[in-house]
């Protein structure tokens, strides 16, 4: 039996799986990376980079606040003023959790894995405001060039730090890049204003000995795939039903993989059955085939929102495997 | 190309900054502030649709309604009575529970651009707020009912059918979001349902004028 890593590797290549790749499970997360992110449930809190988030009790997710008193960017071509860029800790008490987790991994069976959130475009946003981030695009081109080389110059800060710490061979990093039926921004926009970052900070991590990159954006973003090899990204995931992912497997299987099409929204949620688990894991697994495919909930994170679907759905998998293999 | 032409090609193109020069270059030819406003619903709608299809993205959307609503203000002090031609008044809100707002925004805007005025109550509105709003407002004929999360389906439900039972009436409830289907919105009695903010301008005028 292939271990964990060989057969996703063998997924990925083409090769000869012995299984299907069950969800998260060849990326060992090392959560104690000290990225600043924090999650609070039930509380209102203020992040590092001074953006106000909730997370009301009772839901599935925090959201930053964007009244005027709360929005940090207030105008885009003043974000030298507004954006105060947050120091890196580099000490060794704030690495020591992470480094003796990823000392831990055997590397043989898993990827030692980084998440990393959120990302570049969700930067803009969570700073200035979906509406505002995206006008800015059209009306203030050249200042938000400017902005977003400096979100990107510090994730590659944080990434040289990340990798002297802890030599990660994968990272796991999240950008919503849409919603369920389109991308956010057209095609060229996003060539224009976020493939170029892209292509720096991933470029760099594989420099640097990070053997795979798996992104996240649960959406549909099947147009924006171009791009996505052109920055070097190895595995997709998050892609939605939406975005016809057998279609996908069959017009770029072999440059990128695909991880998910079990949409968390259908599957995980609070009436949740184990019968439509079954039913969307042996759905995908047929459709999708074996190769450059992981079966996946479309949710970012080894986890579900709602207590046993991701359970649920990793066991269906096996039986979707010992069907199918 | 007429001014009125060109008011509706710029607004289309989401130039925020020209279309106020234009419209008051279309009065000065002697165009009623009534033909302007309705040539820029007109492109609103064709946005509204390309947003639909999938050719128009939101920072597109986003633009129009900008320069649409730059050009408005330019109208403001000369539309008055029937000529601001408006469809009625629009409650709006994300139900109880759930904080996302870009969707909602969108549609809010949306509605706007066609004619609505619009009374946009936030996130995280309960029942009894949509109430309120209903009764404290003129002309209230439309509901809009927003959520985004699995988990705050019960409280689209709960605010749906407690408009319905309220015993307020002249309006009509529209409900949309990524689960919410057609088929939902039949099982919680909503009157109307819209799949995006393009459609769901397509779908509010529907409702009003039925």
């Amino acid at each position: 039996m292939l271990t964990k890593r060989q057969n996703l590797l063998e997924t990925i290549r083409g090769g000869n799986p012995d299984r299907f790749v069950k969800q998260y499970e060849f990326m060992h997360m090392i959560m104690e990376v000290p990225t600043g992110l924090e999650m609070k449930y039930g509380q209102t809190w203020k992040d590092q980079w001074g953006i106000t988030w909730k997370w009301p009790e009772g839901q599935i997710g925090m959201f930053p606040v964007h009244d005027d008193e709360h929005k940090v960017l207030k105008d885009i071509t003043e974000w030298k003023k507004y954006v105060k860029v947050p120091p890196i800790d580099t000490s060794d008490e704030a690495w020591a959790p992470a480094i003796a987790h990823a000392n831990a991994v055997d590397r043989n069976e898993e990827f030692v894995t980084p998440f990393i959130a959120p990302g570049v475009f969700e930067m803009t946003h969570h700073l200035m405001s979906m509406e505002d981030a995206l006008m800015a695009l059209y009306e203030e081109p050249e200042a938000m060039h400017e902005f977003i080389d400096c979100l990107t110059e510090r994730e590659l800060a944080f990434a040289k730090v990340l990798i002297d710490k802890i030599h990660p061979d994968c990272l796991f990093h999240h950008d919503d890049w849409g919603g369920q039926t389109n991308s956010f921004i057209s095609p060229s926009m996003f060539e224009e204003f976020f493939l170029p970052a892209y292509k720096k900070i991933y470029g760099f991590y594989k420099a640097n000995g990070v053997e795979l990159i798996v992104h996240h954006s649960d959406s549909y973003a099947a147009n924006l795939v171009p791009y996505m090899l052109e920055m070097g990204i190895d595995i997709w995931q998050g892609v939605m039903t939406t975005n016809n992912t057998p279609e996908l497997i069959k017009q770029y299987g072999g440059k990128i993989s695909f991880m998910g099409d079990i949409d968390s929204g259908v599957v995980d949620f609070p009436a949740w059955t184990p019968e439509i688990a079954a039913r969307e894991v042996e759905r995908a697994c047929k459709n999708c085939g074996k190769l450059y495919f992981i079966p996946c909930l479309t949710m970012g994170g080894g986890w579900s929102a709602f207590p046993g679907v991701y359970d649920k759905v990793s066991e269906e998998i096996d039986k979707m495997s010992k069907a199918m293999f | 190309m007429s001014k009125i032409q060109e008011v509706k090609t710029m607004v289309e193109a989401g130039k925020a900054k020209l279309v106020p020069g234009l419209v008051q270059e279309a009065l000065d030819e002697g165009n009623a502030a009534g033909d302007i406003l309705q040539a820029m619903i007109a492109s609103m709608g064709v946005v509204g649709d390309k947003f639909s299809k999938g050719e128009a993205y939101v920072p597109e959307m986003l633009m129009s309604a900008k320069a649409m609503s730059k050009g408005v203000d330019v109208l403001k002090p000369l539309l008055t009575g029937e000529s601001s031609s408006s469809l009625g008044t629009c409650v709006i809100g994300t139900v109880q529970g759930d904080l996302h707002d870009i969707g909602k925004n969108l549609v809010a805007m949306m509605l706007e651009s066609a004619g609505f005025n619009v009374v946009d109550l936030g996130v995280d509105v309960s029942a009894d707020k949509f109430l309120e709003a209903i009764k404290q407002n003129q002309n209230v004929n439309l509901v809009a009912c927003s959520g985004l999360l699995t988990t705050t389906m019960p409280s689209m439900r709960e605010t749906v059918q407690t408009l319905k039972a309220s015993g307020l009436t002249g309006f009509k409830v529209i409900v949309g979001g990524a689960p919410v289907t057609q088929e939902m919105a039949d099982e919680i009695g909503a009157d109307g349902f819209a799949s995006d903010a393009g459609s769901a301008a397509v779908k509010a005028k529907e409702l009003v004028k039925a």
